[in-house]
C-alpha cells in the first residue's frame, strides 16, 4: 500500500510540476487574447477614421501575423502584413460593420430630417422676451406618413403663459413636415410617427 | 445686436422605447405682424373718431419697433365687428394678430363708447374683447389704454404707453432744461431752465416728483421738484458735492452721493426727517447708487479696485459684493425690474456701450454698438432700454428691445438731449 | 470652567462691538457751509501763466509737467485771496462718475499746493464733471483738452 501511495504521490507531484510548466507556457496564449482585444480596438480606430494606432500594439500584431504568414511567403514585408491584418480584421467584423454602417446611415437620415424640422420651426416661432427665467415646454406631434401634422398637443407646458401661447401660435402656422417623405417607411414609423418638440428659452439674450 | 451663432442641438435618442426629441432654442427674427383695422363708427356719428383711435393705437404699438403692421390699403376687408371678421382674409396676408373696433355711441356730453377686439389669426381665436367709455377730448388717453391692453395680451408684459420720460436738454452752451414728456415725445413740459448744468433726473415712485442735480448755486446740489405745483426744494448743501439722487422703491428716502472734503460716498437720506445715514466709507470714489426692486440692496460704482466697477451693498448688513470684473470700466448700474439682472455702461477699447449681466451669470453682454452710449434707463416692464448717445456733437436718445430684435431712436429735439429717465407705471 | 467663561465673555464682547458698529454708522454730520458765490464776485487776478493742468483718461494724478506749472504759480497764488480749482472730465464714461473724478482732479491740485505751503483755507474746489467741455468734438484731441483743472485766482 505504501508503495502505491508513494507512486501516486510522485504522480501528483509530477502532475503539479507539469501543470506549473504548462501554466508558464500558457502565458503566450494570454498574449494572443490580448492581441485579440487589440484587434477590437483597432477596428474601432478604423471606424473612427483614426488611422493612427498604438505602435507597440501594432508591432505585436504584425509579429504574430508574420509568424503565420512566413510559412506561406517569406518575402512578405511589414507593410503588406499590416494591410493583410487590416483586411483580416475587417473580414472578421464585416457583418458587424455593415450593421453599423446601416445604423449610422439611419442616424444620419434622422439627424438630417430633424435638423430641417428644427430650422423650419425656428423660422416661424416668435419667441417672447423671457429674460428673467429659463423656460421649457414640450409638444407632442403626431404625423401622417405624408408629413401632414395630424395632431399636436402641449404635453408639458411651461410656467409662462405667453411662452406657451407663442408655441401654440407657431405650431398653428405649421401644417406639413414633407421632409419625412424622404425617409424609409420603417424609419418614419419608428421615429417620426410620434415625436416631441422641446421648446427652450435659456433666459438670456440670444 | 450681435447674435450668437445659434448652436442648435438635436437629441436623437437611440434607445428603442424613448421618443425622438427635437430641441428648439432659437426663435425667428421676424416680428409679429399686426393688422390695425380702421375702427368703425356707428351710423349717425359725424366725426370719424374710429379711425383716429385705431391710428393712435397703431402708432403706439409701433413706437419701439416691437411689431410689424399691415398697411390699411393692403387689407382685404375692414370688419368692425366679429360678425364680419373672417380669419382667412388675414391668414393669406401673413397677419398674426388683427385689431378691430367700433365707436358705438356719442352722448350729449361728448362721451364715446368704444368696443374693440383682438384676434390671433394662426390659432383662429379671439384673445381679447373690451369696451371703454371716455371723453372725445381724451382720445389719445383712450387709445393708450386700449394699446396697453392689446400689448399685454400679445406679449404677456405690462403695457407702457402711458409712461413718461424725463430728460435734460442742453440747447446751447448756457441753457439747460429739465423736461418731461409722454413716452412718445408728445406733451413736453419744461420743469426748470438754468444757465448752469442740470444732471441726474430720477422719478419718485408715485410719479409726482423728480429729484435732480443743479449747479445753479455754483456747486452740484440736489433738488426735489413737485410736478403739480412746480415747487423746488433743495436738499441743503451737505458737503462739497451732492449728486446722483435716486428714490427708494417706497419713496421715503433717497440714496445719494455726498462728498466731504472730496471723498464721495453713498448715503441714505430720509426725506421726512432730513437725516443722513452713511452707507459706504472708502477713500475711493463711490457713486451712482441705485436701489434693488426689493430695496434690500444698493448697486453703486466704485473705483476702489483701481478702475470703476459695480458693487452691491446690503442696506442692512452693509455687506458688499463686487458684481463686475470684465474690462476696466463698468459704471452706473441699475437693476432690472425683476432684480435678477443689471444693466450698466461698459467701457471696451475706448467705446462706451450699454451692457447687461444676469446676477447669476459670470458673463456680460453688450447691447448697443455706438461708441458713446450712457445713462441707460429701462421700461417698467423690463423689455426696452432707452439710452443717451451722440451723433457728432449732438446728443440724442436711442433705444433697444431686450429680445435684440428692434432698435429705434426717439424724435430729435431742439438741442442735445441727455440723461433719459423712464417713469414708473401709474398704479 | 474658567476658559469657557472667558470664551463667553469674548463672544459677548464681539456681539456688543458689532452692535456698537452699527449704531456708530448712523452718524450725525457737521456740515461745512459752502457758499458758491463768494469767490465769483471778487476781481479775478490775471496771470500770464497757462491756467489749466491736464490729465489722462480716468486718472487724477499730476505729471511732472503739471507740477512744474503749479510751481510757477506759487508766487501768484500766495498773493491771491482765493484760489478756485475747477475740475473737468471728457465726455467718455458716465456723468456722475465723471463728476466725482473731476473733484478728485481738483483735489489733487489742491493737495499739491497745500504741500507747497498754500493755506488750504483759501482754496475752493468745484467739479463740473463732463458738463462743461471746452471742446464739444468727440475725438482724442478734444478729450485731452477737456480733461483739465482750471485755476483762477481772486
Amino acid at each position: 500500500m505504501n508503495k502505491v501511495l508513494t507512486s501516486l504521490n510522485t504522480f501528483f507531484l509530477i502532475l503539479l510540476f507539469l501543470s506549473l510548466i504548462f501554466s508558464m507556457f500558457s502565458f503566450p496564449k494570454l498574449n494572443i487574447d490580448e492581441t485579440q482585444s487589440i484587434k477590437v480596438n483597432f477596428y474601432e480606430l478604423i471606424q473612427q477614421n483614426d488611422i493612427l494606432f498604438d505602435p507597440p500594439a501594432a508591432n505585436t500584431l504584425i509579429k504574430k501575423e508574420a509568424k503565420k504568414t512566413s510559412a506561406i511567403n517569406e518575402k512578405t514585408n511589414a507593410d503588406e502584413t499590416s494591410i493583410i491584418s487590416k483586411f483580416k480584421i475587417n473580414k472578421l467584423d464585416i457583418k458587424n460593420e455593415i450593421t453599423k454602417i446601416k445604423l449610422s446611415k439611419e442616424r444620419e437620415d434622422i439627424l438630417r430630417v430633424s435638423a430641417i424640422i428644427q430650422q423650419r420651426i425656428s423660422s416661424i416661432w416668435i419667441k417672447p422676451n423671457s429674460l428673467s427665467e429659463s423656460l421649457i415646454a414640450k409638444v407632442l406631434i403626431n404625423l401622417a406618413p405624408s408629413g401632414e401634422i395630424l395632431n399636436f398637443s402641449l404635453i408639458e407646458p411651461s410656467s409662462n403663459t405667453s411662452f406657451n401661447e407663442s408655441i401654440l401660435t407657431a405650431m398653428n402656422k405649421m401644417t406639413f413636415f414633407e421632409e419625412v417623405l424622404s425617409l424609409e417607411r420603417k424609419l418614419f414609423e419608428k421615429n417620426f410617427r410620434n415625436f416631441n418638440l422641446v421648446f427652450k428659452s435659456s433666459g438670456e439674450i440670444e | 445686436m450681435i447674435r450668437f451663432l445659434s448652436i442648435l442641438f438635436i437629441l436623437v435618442s437611440n434607445t428603442i422605447f424613448s421618443i425622438l426629441e427635437i430641441e428648439i432654442l432659437k426663435g425667428s427674427d421676424n416680428l409679429s405682424k399686426v393688422a390695425f383695422v380702421p375702427f368703425g363708427n356707428e351710423s349717425g356719428i359725424e366725426e370719424n373718431y374710429g379711425s383716429q383711435i385705431s391710428k393712435n393705437i397703431e402708432k403706439n404699438m409701433l413706437l419701439f419697433g416691437e411689431f410689424e403692421n399691415l398697411a390699411v390699403n393692403e387689407m382685404l376687408s375692414y370688419p368692425s365687428s366679429e360678425n364680419d371678421f373672417y380669419y382667412r382674409d388675414w391668414k393669406v396676408l401673413g397677419v398674426d394678430y388683427s385689431v378691430i373696433g367700433k365707436v358705438n355711441s356719442v352722448n350729449a356730453l361728448g362721451n364715446l363708447n368704444i368696443s374693440y377686439s383682438l384676434f390671433n389669426i394662426n390659432r383662429r381665436i379671439k384673445i381679447l374683447e373690451g369696451e371703454i367709455v371716455g371723453s372725445e377730448d381724451n382720445i389719445e388717453d383712450i387709445s393708450k389704454i386700449i394699446s396697453n391692453r392689446i400689448y399685454e395680451q400679445i406679449t404677456g408684459l405690462r403695457g407702457i404707453f402711458d409712461t413718461k420720460l424725463a430728460y435734460v436738454i442742453n440747447s446751447d452752451a448756457d441753457t439747460y432744461q429739465m423736461c418731461i414728456s409722454d413716452i412718445d415725445g408728445k406733451n413736453e413740459q419744461i420743469l426748470f431752465t438754468s444757465k448752469a448744468p442740470i444732471m441726474s433726473p430720477d422719478w419718485s415712485p408715485d410719479r409726482k416728483k423728480i429729484a435732480y442735480v443743479s449747479f445753479e448755486n455754483g456747486l452740484a446740489e440736489i433738488f426735489i421738484q413737485d410736478l403739480q405745483s412746480g415747487e423746488r426744494d433743495s436738499i441743503q448743501a451737505l458737503g462739497m458735492t451732492n449728486s446722483a439722487p435716486v428714490w427708494s422703491p417706497d419713496g421715503k428716502s433717497l440714496a445719494l452721493v455726498v462728498s466731504f472734503s472730496g471723498n464721495p460716498d453713498i448715503f441714505l437720506y430720509s426725506i421726512r426727517n432730513k437725516r443722513l445715514v452713511r452707507l459706504t466709507n472708502h477713500y475711493g470714489i463711490d457713486t451712482e447708487p441705485s436701489w434693488s426692486p426689493d430695496s434690500k440692496k444698493i448697486i453703486f460704482t466704485s473705483d476702489r479696485s483701481g478702475s470703476p466697477q459695480l458693487y452691491e451693498i446690503s442696506t442692512k448688513s452693509k455687506r458688499k459684493k463686487r458684481l463686475t470684473r470684465d474690462g476696466n470700466y463698468n459704471a452706473r448700474g441699475r437693476y432690472f425690474p425683476d432684480g435678477k439682472s443689471i444693466f450698466f455702461v461698459h467701457g471696451n477699447n475706448g467705446n462706451f456701450q450699454i451692457a447687461i449681466k444676469k446676477l447669476s451669470s459670470r458673463y456680460i453682454e453688450t447691447l448697443t454698438s455706438t461708441s458713446l452710449d450712457e445713462s441707460p434707463t429701462i421700461s417698467p416692464n423690463g423689455n426696452i432700454i432707452i439710452y443717451a448717445t451722440k451723433d457728432g456733437s449732438n446728443g440724442y436718445l436711442g433705444g433697444i428691445t431686450l429680445d435684440g430684435k428692434a432698435r429705434f431712436s426717439l424724435p430729435v429735439k431742439n438741442g442735445s438731449v441727455r440723461e433719459p429717465a423712464w417713469s414708473p407705471l401709474l398704479n | 470652567m474658567e476658559p469657557i467663561g472667558i470664551f463667553i465673555l469674548a463672544m459677548l464682547c464681539q456681539v456688543y462691538s458689532c452692535a456698537a458698529n452699527v449704531s456708530d454708522s448712523v452718524e450725525r454730520m457737521q456740515y461745512a457751509s459752502v457758499a458758491g458765490e463768494e469767490y465769483l464776485q471778487g476781481d479775478k487776478l490775471e496771470t500770464n501763466l497757462d491756467d489749466k493742468v491736464y490729465f489722462d483718461f480716468d486718472k487724477s494724478a499730476l505729471d511732472a509737467e503739471d507740477k512744474n506749472l503749479l510751481e510757477q504759480y506759487l508766487p501768484e497764488i500766495k498773493k491771491a485771496k482765493i484760489v478756485r480749482l475747477e475740475g473737468h472730465c471728457d465726455e467718455r464714461g458716465t456723468r456722475e462718475y465723471n463728476l466725482a473724478l473731476g473733484e478728485r482732479r481738483a483735489l489733487e491740485v489742491r493737495d499739491f499746493l497745500v504741500v507747497k505751503g498754500v493755506s488750504g483755507k483759501k482754496i475752493r474746489v468745484v467739479s463740473f464733471g463732463e458738463e462743461k467741455p471746452l471742446k464739444s468734438a468727440s475725438n482724442e484731441k478734444a478729450w485731452a483738452e477737456n480733461r483739465r483743472v482750471e485755476i483762477s485766482l481772486y
